[in-house]
């Protein structure tokens, strides 16, 4: 013990050395000791003259225990020092409520810039205990005191409080913004009244304080109170009243059920939301299904690159809801707007296309972002306006190929025969997005000079535009192509058999039934596969005993097809077919055979499918189970 | 193509069955000609049961569209076979039709629209 002792004299005597190494060393270390003379030592510090060691010693006797600390630091609040002085004070807020008492054992100073600073600190500490000792000074013989006490009660909050400050509000006048203040932070509902009586006066700034003290205070049942005030003819009184609303609608949720002059805020609301408020871009969005004045539709298209995603959507299905009023107005505002924004226009502008609006869209068709002049392109098509034509032409001319394919597809929609000879340039463009549109456009055209061109392309030396007219005859899909597609089915491209028997299975034409059946014995697998396909398609039964010699095919994939074909047609006389390949060396085969024949009701298979119940392979088990359990759900 | 009408609240359903082509287009057409006379103008076509489309039937579809927006109404499609997909696709009319995936997701929308 006395080691220690001696130790902190020491230390307390290196607190006057020169060396600024030294005494920080020696503050450093009085940090570690939680005795009176090392706290007192560590007080003297906060006078050093090195910054560094102030802030140190501040640190460790911010981490004291006990009342030494502030006992002694309180006597610096009257330093003429004002560094030394801020410095206790900051400590006397850090260490907080035990420095409370000393402080108010202080607040009758006689200067009255230390009872000030008394004041003060005690509304940063915050502690109720010093609610009585500060209501107190509301009465202080200095304005200036009493100022900081109403704000010092704000900043503890205590509803103790509510009272003295009526009380001083009412009686001295200089202190009544502080006063109101102070009852908004305090929040509780029972100063309420007071305000509400508070705030009928003709003095502006009391009517600021008051109405931000009950929009503080947050309780539903003000915001009628504050109705009375959105028709103030002081505009920060009105706009005040509205914010003091809001924040009460938006905190509790609460239901404004008077009306709002909303355009006479538009200003003020669209402001907010582009100042990205959250409060006021809640309420301003929230009321749109309510609001559609011209100056809204503006002020949404100016606001929707400052709101998120979200109030984003909601904003355009808003704009949605007015209708074509708001795409003539957003069409004025689409040059100036970002590419961000003209995407969103165009969104909202799509639901209402009609001529006149396809007419202005025209204008913006060579717009420097592709991905708009895409969508113009879309646009201007559905409008099906002959004007579009020219534009569209020249649309499909753009250097961006997702523009000329729009461009080609929105010509089809204007489904005129007059321009097939230019969609026929489409189909040799080098991307096979545009092909394809191109192609598109022609199908919606469909006429029979359509079809005849196909037919010839469907010969020609580009495989390309053998596939691409395969393709498209198939989807014009009317009589008109059935005698193309027929020929192609003997066509030297694989590919193009395939898909000209299954676009003749879709059309059901039965003229190709018999040209289908030739296919059956096609060199190819895939077309061998799709003509018995196109025949099940067809639901021709008479066609099985054709199909019957693929079940010896020599792709052990068209003979397993060829199984489950003949099964979907649910017929049991034709089980005679497929009865042997019960036996069959593959499993596969027997495991398809088993759900052929309990597909026909073939019951004579039974026996034979029940030897199999016992095999190794589990998956024939598997298959003579649900064979047997169909079999045996038809008795 | 038979076509089933559920005509009860703000949208009609209908319900396409079959192959939509020049002719079942033309029935369709004079279907929802009787639809629009009631006054009605928000119209929903399921077409999970088209089993076929060609360019005929697409141009009955188109045709009904331009009538739905002449009437200021709203039509949508839901439940497309991927035939029937690939045909909007390569046509690109799914860019200018409302298409949902199911029909509960295309009345949603409808119910979401009247509720602002």
């Amino acid at each position: 013990m006395n080691d220690l002792v001696e130790r902190i004299g020491e230390l307390l005597s290196k607190l006057q050395s020169s060396d600024y190494l030294e005494r920080e060393e020696a503050v450093e270390e009085l940090g570690n000791y939680d005795t009176d003379e090392a706290v007192a030592g560590l007080v003297i510090a906060i006078e050093d003259p090195n910054p560094g060691i102030r802030e140190l010693a501040a640190e460790h006797l911010s981490k004291m225990k006990g009342d030494t600390a502030p006992k002694l630091l309180i006597h610096f609040l009257g330093n003429d020092d004002i560094t030394a002085r801020n410095l206790a004070a900051e400590i006397l807020v850090k260490i907080g409520s035990r420095s409370v008492p000393y402080l108010i054992e202080q607040v009758d100073v006689d200067d009255y810039d230390v009872r000030k600073f008394i004041v003060d600190t005690l509304g940063l500490i915050k502690d109720e205990n010093s609610v009585d000792a500060l209501c107190q000074k509301l009465w202080d013989e200095n304005i200036n005191v009493i100022c900081s006490a109403a704000e010092a009660l704000g900043e503890v909050g205590s509803p103790k409080a509510i009272d003295a400050l009526v009380a001083v509000f009412e009686k001295i006048e200089d202190v009544q913004p502080q006063a109101l203040e102070a009852l908004g932070k305090i929040g509780d509902t029972r100063a309420l009244e007071h305000l509400y009586r508070f705030i009928e006066t003709d003095d502006p700034i009391i009517q600021y304080a008051g109405i931000e003290a009950i929009g503080k205070i947050g309780s539903p049942s003000s915001m009628k109170v504050l109705s009375k005030y959105l028709n103030d003819e002081d505009e920060s009184v009105s706009e005040l009243a509205l914010m003091a609303i809001i924040n009460i609608s938006n905190s509790t949720d609460g239901n404004i059920d008077f009306d709002i002059p909303l355009d006479k805020f538009s200003k003020f609301l669209f402001n907010g939301v582009k100042e990205k408020d959250p409060e006021i871009t809640s309420f301003t969005i929230n009321r749109l299904k309510n609001w559609f004045g011209h100056d809204v539709i503006y002020n949404l298209v100016d606001v929707l690159d400052a709101v998120d995603e979200e109030n984003q959507k909601l904003i355009i299905e808003s704009l949605g809801q007015v209708g074509g009023t708001a795409s003539t107005m957003l069409i004025k505002k689409f040059k100036e707007s970002s590419v961000e924004i003209k995407n969103i226009i165009l969104e909202i502008i799509k639901q209402f296309i009609d001529e006149d609006i396809a007419k202005k869209l025209m204008e913006f068709v060579d717009d420097e972002d592709p991905g708009i002049r895409q969508k113009l392109a879309h646009m201007i098509g559905s409008s099906y306006l002959p004007e579009a034509l020219p534009v569209l032409k020249k649309m499909a001319g753009d250097e961006i190929g997702h523009v000329r394919s729009a461009a080609y597809a929105a010509l089809g929609w204007l489904c005129t025969e007059n321009e097939v000879e230019f969609l026929m340039k489409g189909l040799d463009d080098k991307f096979v997005d545009v092909r394809e549109a191109a192609a598109g456009a022609m199908i919606m055209i469909g006429t029979e000079a359509v079809v005849e061109k196909f037919r010839k392309f469907l010969f020609d030396e580009n495989i390309e535009k053998q596939r691409i007219s395969a393709l498209s005859l198939g989807m014009i899909g009317d009589s008109t192509v059935v005698k193309p597609l027929i020929e192609a089915i003997n066509h030297p491209e694989e590919e193009i058999r395939r898909s000209s028997i299954i676009s003749l299975a879709r059309i059901g034409d039965d003229r190709a039934i018999e040209h289908i059946v030739v296919a059956l014995n096609d060199e190819s697998k895939a077309v061998r596969k799709s003509a018995i396909n196109a025949l099940v398609i067809l639901q021709r039964q008479e066609c099985v005993p054709k199909i019957k010699f693929l079940l010896d095919d020599e792709d052990l994939w068209i003979r397993y097809h060829a199984i489950n074909v003949i099964g979907d047609f649910r017929n049991n006389e034709f089980s005679e077919y497929v009865l042997p390949y019960l036996n069959d060396e593959q499993d596969v085969i027997r495991i398809a055979t088993m759900k052929a024949l309990s597909k026909m009701g073939c019951r004579e298979a039974m026996s034979t499918i029940d030897q199999f119940a016992n095999d190794s392979n589990e998956d024939i088990v598997n298959a003579a189970h649900q064979a047997i359990t169909v079999l045996d759900g038809e008795k | 193509m038979e076509i089933k009408v559920k005509n009860e609240g703000q949208v009609c359903e209908v319900y396409l069955i079959g192959r939509l082509d020049l002719a079942s287009g033309t029935n369709l057409k004079e279907e929802l000609k009787k639809i629009f006379d009631q006054d009605k103008n928000m119209i929903h076509l399921n077409l999970n049961e088209v089993e076929f489309i060609n360019s005929s039937g697409l141009g009955s579809l188109v045709s009904i569209m331009k009538e739905v927006r002449l009437r200021k109404g709203r039509l949508t499609l839901s439940n497309l076979a991927s035939y029937v997909k690939e045909i909007f696709e390569i046509t690109q009319l799914s860019h200018i039709f409302e298409i949902y995936e199911t029909q509960e997701e295309a009345m949603s929308s409808y119910q979401s629209v009247t509720a602002n």
